[in-house]
């Protein structure tokens, strides 16, 4: 789904799937391998059987801590509780012919006891679980921010200096695991918000998540851990961290997924490094794809969601209200930023509007990239011909709503 | 507890020529229409029964079949051709390029399991069809108060179920049962299904808002003569805390379910953001409604349990009018904690009110499992069906009860919210309560609306079936929420597979032991030997009736000469001492 089988000439030489070599070749080599947590090891005892391994910073090893306050109590009363009923239910079990023993069926004091204790049980908790919250919540002063945007079905990180992640990787089953590296042991800050409908940026290694709206900012801040050799992995140095979707958005919503990646702080900066411009429009046209597109279409011929983009350029297509035209910069452009003018028949009204999600220097480019892979547009031979005219700048500004700046 | 005594005259029974509400008058075609008409509340009881029966065997296969996809996870892979390989999806067509297919038919199946099993099952279920029948009976009354109203209701159920099934054939809704906004108002935007699905929803709510009132007027003002206030069964207590919740919330949801059709049909910005609406707002009202109708789904279970162990302990419940006054803490404190739903939508100053709310709902709750665990002390337990059910219940309910701490706590429900924690929690207290309750109800009272005894072996092995599969199926998923694990999920990543393949094997149990009782119960109808009047030893009036009652129920005036519960001082009616033995008299005895 993500390597078109006639890919231009060097395609893929920045986002790869052979940037991340091994998870690509243990994938391919077994698909369905064992549970993947390669950064840690399960880690035993009753805390291990809820959370697997322990967490990194003071904010999750309380959260987890006050988990297993929560668990000892509940389970210290129900196995008390238990104990009585199924006592009782032995020793006074029914004789025949035999009345049972008069026994009393109030007891005020009793009945204050058992309220007051669990109340008070309950005042503990609430208070130790506010400090927690807010501990989790609150980010360092000096945090790094992130900028996250959501929509079906996929997540956008935009980095303090405009770069986006768009690196693909197979992990946990699935083979278009998009990856957002992070520096180690730093502070970081998530400033998130939605483009169509509500989502929830759960890490579940952080013990935290948060809805992200349209038209909202939320967010939460956290600091990634120190690495250490039981990080070093064949490829380099780092540990992987889940991150899912935890609100219900629709047909994809179990593959939102992706990965963070943290990495030493030298191997982050030469990652952001590679997710930047190449200069070559067909190639950032490709990685544009990657990052935004290919959740919901492809570049190999396969209709998923969405019209797949093999030899989709240049091509006449049916509208569901029986109209018909031909696919060409316009039609693209309007695609991308108004999808549900035209709806192509075979498909529903799905796509989000990208309209602040993308630049019109990466549309130029994903036009680009949809040339090269069209033999109706010439298969890739005259990849930046009719830019100029097709793709006028004017009728929509430069999305500029994340003043951290999308410069592709 | 006082005791007037009164003739009560059971030298009638079975033989007296009224016949039972069952009996048959006229040819096939004037039965049909007298059950369709009729506004008897035991036989409108029996349609709800099996009506709500039916939707639960709905719901219950779109669970199985949920389950099944769960097996596996579905897994994409690349060959070395570059081709993708899809495995593990049990839904999609054969040779599907894309996994979209099955996750569309995934989503829908698991929103027809939501939307059925709460708007068409388990809030009209023990209300509606073990309510109805026994609400009357035990007040000593002939009926509810508004009879008409009554079968109004089960009509006004029945059209909103069919506006429900509708949406089901014309292709389902994929909204979750819950609705949110903006995704309701945006998906599946061509087409009336998810118009039918919330209309239904609407159309219920008003079914539940007449019988709820009809149980409040009937509770006021058709108790026998001598019955105060707390001489009534604790069943009946909790059908009247229920009965509020209903009257007062349910208009709350209709008017958000219209203002949703509003914003689809005619683009009203209301909680669509694109609109101008607010997309919180949504979930504040749909919770505002949606969380005390998670204790309408529980307050009847409660109030059955109180009955059942009772009865089958042949021990006055303990703290009676705790467990009374707890039902109503828990209907007043239940329109208070709305906002525990929405602790990552919300800010921090809401959601520290909420979590602080919330902490109060398990204060009335934990009171009512330590009362009934003390009313096993010095009783004479009967190991039977409704008692296994029962004890069931105190150990499901109870870890749904304490699962629910973690969730209430800010910092740990920041990980677990929206995670299959609270899916093994829910279901804990829904399924593990209020359904463990009902089965338990229905073998309790079988005999009563029937006249036939069940099979009390196969009832025993059907409860233990459904107590095992139930644990195997949802224990499991504390682990899943806590490890990682979003809810909705058609599919998910390899290293929860173990943990979903043993919660699918539970659910294979549970349908087993489900199985166990629907044979164990048509065999009963068709080949039971005949119920006596009272079976267990009861005390409440639907006992001093026959099985199944007469028509008007009670040969008499119903006069209350003992409490519900006086097990140590009266030998219940039809019942022979040598069976039920009373205590030697003591000094000094409480009551």
């Amino acid at each position: 789904m993500t390597t078109p089988p006639t890919p231009p000439a060097g395609a893929d030489q920045i986002v790869s799937d052979a940037a991340a070599p091994a998870a690509n070749a243990a994938a391919q080599a077994a698909p369905a391998g064992p549970p993947i947590r390669p950064y840690l090891e399960d880690q035993g005892g009753i805390h291990g059987l809820f959370f697997r391994n322990e967490g990194h910073t003071d904010a999750i090893i309380a959260t987890d801590a006050m988990y297993m306050l929560i668990f000892w109590f509940s389970a210290f009363f129900f196995v008390l509780l238990m104990f009585l009923m199924v006592y009782w239910t032995i020793k006074y079990r029914r004789r025949p012919g035999v009345a049972p023993p008069r026994s009393t069926a109030h007891n005020t004091l009793l009945e204050v006891f058992w309220t007051v204790v669990p109340s008070s049980a309950m005042l503990v908790m609430f208070f130790l679980g506010f400090w927690g919250y807010m501990d989790k919540l609150v980010p360092a002063g000096n945090a790094m921010e992130l900028n996250v945007k959501a929509w079906k079905w996929d997540w956008g990180v935009t980095y303090p200096d405009g770069t986006q992640s768009g690196q693909l990787v197979t992990l946990g089953g699935r083979s278009d695991i998009k990856l957002h590296a992070l520096p180690e042991d730093t502070e970081i800050k998530l400033r998130m918000s939605s483009n169509d409908v509500i989502h929830s940026f759960w890490i579940p290694d952080y013990r935290v998540k948060m809805d992200v709206f349209p038209n909202r900012y939320t967010g939460y801040g956290f600091r990634t851990p120190a690495l250490g050799p039981e990080d070093d992995h064949a490829e380099g140095r780092y540990r992987d961290h889940w991150v899912f979707c935890a609100e219900y958005c629709g047909d994809l919503h179990s593959e939102m997924a992706a990965i963070i990646r943290v990495m030493p702080q030298e191997d982050y900066l030469q990652w952001v490094k590679d997710q930047g411009s190449t200069g070559d429009p067909i190639i950032d046209g490709k990685n544009v794809f990657k990052r935004k597109c290919a959740t919901c279409h492809s570049d190999d011929g396969s209709n998923n969601i969405g019209p797949t983009w093999l030899n989709n350029f240049g091509t006449e297509r049916q509208f569901i209200d029986g109209t018909s035209a031909i696919g060409d910069e316009n039609y693209v452009r309007e695609s991308i930023l108004n999808p549900g003018a035209r709806i192509r028949a075979g498909f529903d009204n799905q796509m989000t509007s990208f309209q602040g999600l993308i630049t019109d220097e990466e549309i130029e480019n994903v036009i680009a990239y949809m040339k090269s892979i069209s033999e109706a547009a010439g298969g890739g031979a005259d990849d930046a011909a009719g830019d100029g005219d097709d793709a006028p700048a004017d009728d929509a500004p430069p999305a500029d709503i994340d003043a951290a700046g999308e410069h592709g | 507890m006082t005791t007037v005594d009164t003739n009560h005259d059971h030298a009638h029974g079975g033989h007296h020529d009224e016949g039972s509400y069952l009996t048959p008058r006229g040819g096939f075609w004037s039965t049909i229409w007298a059950w369709a008409s009729t506004v008897d509340h035991k036989k409108i009881g029996v349609m709800y029964l099996f009506a709500v029966l039916f939707m639960f065997f709905l719901g219950g296969m779109a669970a199985i079949a949920v389950r099944l996809e769960l097996y596996e996870p579905v897994r994409q892979a690349m060959d070395a051709t570059g081709a993708t390989t899809i495995t593990g999806q049990l839904f999609a067509p054969a040779g599907a390029e894309s996994i979209d297919t099955g996750n569309q038919i995934y989503n829908r199946l698991f929103t027809l399991h939501g939307a059925i099993m709460v708007f068409m099952f388990i809030v009209p279920s023990i209300p509606a069809s073990l309510g109805n029948f026994f609400l009357p009976l035990m007040l000593g009354a002939k009926d509810v108060a508004f009879p008409r109203v009554n079968l109004l209701s089960w009509y006004i159920y029945v059209t909103g179920s069919i506006f429900g099934v509708a949406s089901i054939i014309l292709g389902g809704v994929d909204t979750g049962w819950t609705f949110y906004t903006p995704y309701s108002t945006t998906t599946d935007a061509d087409h009336w299904r998810v118009f039918f699905m919330v209309l239904a929803a609407f159309v219920l709510g008003f079914s539940s808002i007449l019988t709820g009132l009809n149980f409040v007027v009937t509770t006021h003002k058709l108790r026998a003569p001598g019955m105060g206030w707390f001489d009534m069964p604790l069943f009946i207590w909790a059908i009247y805390a229920t009965s509020i919740i209903q009257v007062l919330a349910t208009p709350v949801i209709g008017i958000t379910l219209l203002l949703l059709l509003f914003e689809r049909l005619f683009h009203i910005g209301i909680f669509d953001p694109s609109l101008g609406g607010d997309p919180v707002l949504f979930q504040h009202f749909f919770w505002f409604y949606s969380h005390p109708v998670v204790y309408v789904m529980i307050l009847p279970g409660m109030g059955i349990i109180s009955e059942l162990l009772a009865v089958h302990a042949r021990k006055h419940i303990f703290g009676y009018r705790a467990i009374a006054f707890s039902s109503l803490g828990i209907a007043a404190v239940s329109f208070l904690v709305w906002g525990h739903h929405m602790f990552t939508a919300m800010g921090e100053l809401s959601s520290t009110l909420f979590s602080a709310l919330t902490f109060l709902v398990a204060i009335p709750t934990a009171i009512k499992v330590f009362n009934w665990i003390a009313t096993l002390y010095k009783g004479s337990i009967a190991l039977n069906t409704p008692m296994l059910y029962a004890l069931s219940f105190l150990f499901l309910f109870s870890i749904g009860g304490l699962t629910g701490f973690p969730l209430a706590t800010l910092s740990t429900d920041l990980h677990l919210h929206d995670s299959y924690f609270v899916v093994a929690h829910f279901h804990y207290v829904m399924m593990g309560g209020t359904v463990i309750a009902m089965v338990g109800g229905l073998h309790h009272w079988w005999p009563k609306m029937f006249g036939k005894m069940y099979n009390e072996t196969w009832g025993i092995i059907g409860c233990l079936l459904v107590f095992v599969g139930f644990n195997v199926t949802f224990f499991t998923q504390f682990f899943l929420g806590t490890q990682g694990m979003p809810r909705r999920y058609a599919s998910y990543v390899d290293e929860f597979h173990t943990l979903h393949m043993i919660s699918t094997y539970g659910s294979w149990i549970i349908l087993l032991g489900f199985l166990v009782h629907l044979f164990n119960f048509i065999h009963s109808l068709v080949a039971g030997p005949k119920a006596p009047p009272n079976p267990w030893g009861g005390l409440t009036m639907e006992w001093e009736t026959e099985s199944p009652p007469i028509e008007h129920n009670f040969h008499h005036e119903m006069l209350v000469k003992h409490g519900p519960y006086d097990f140590e001082s009266v030998v219940p009616p039809h019942c022979d001492e040598a069976e039920f033995p009373l205590p030697p008299p003591q000094e000094g005895a409480g009551h």
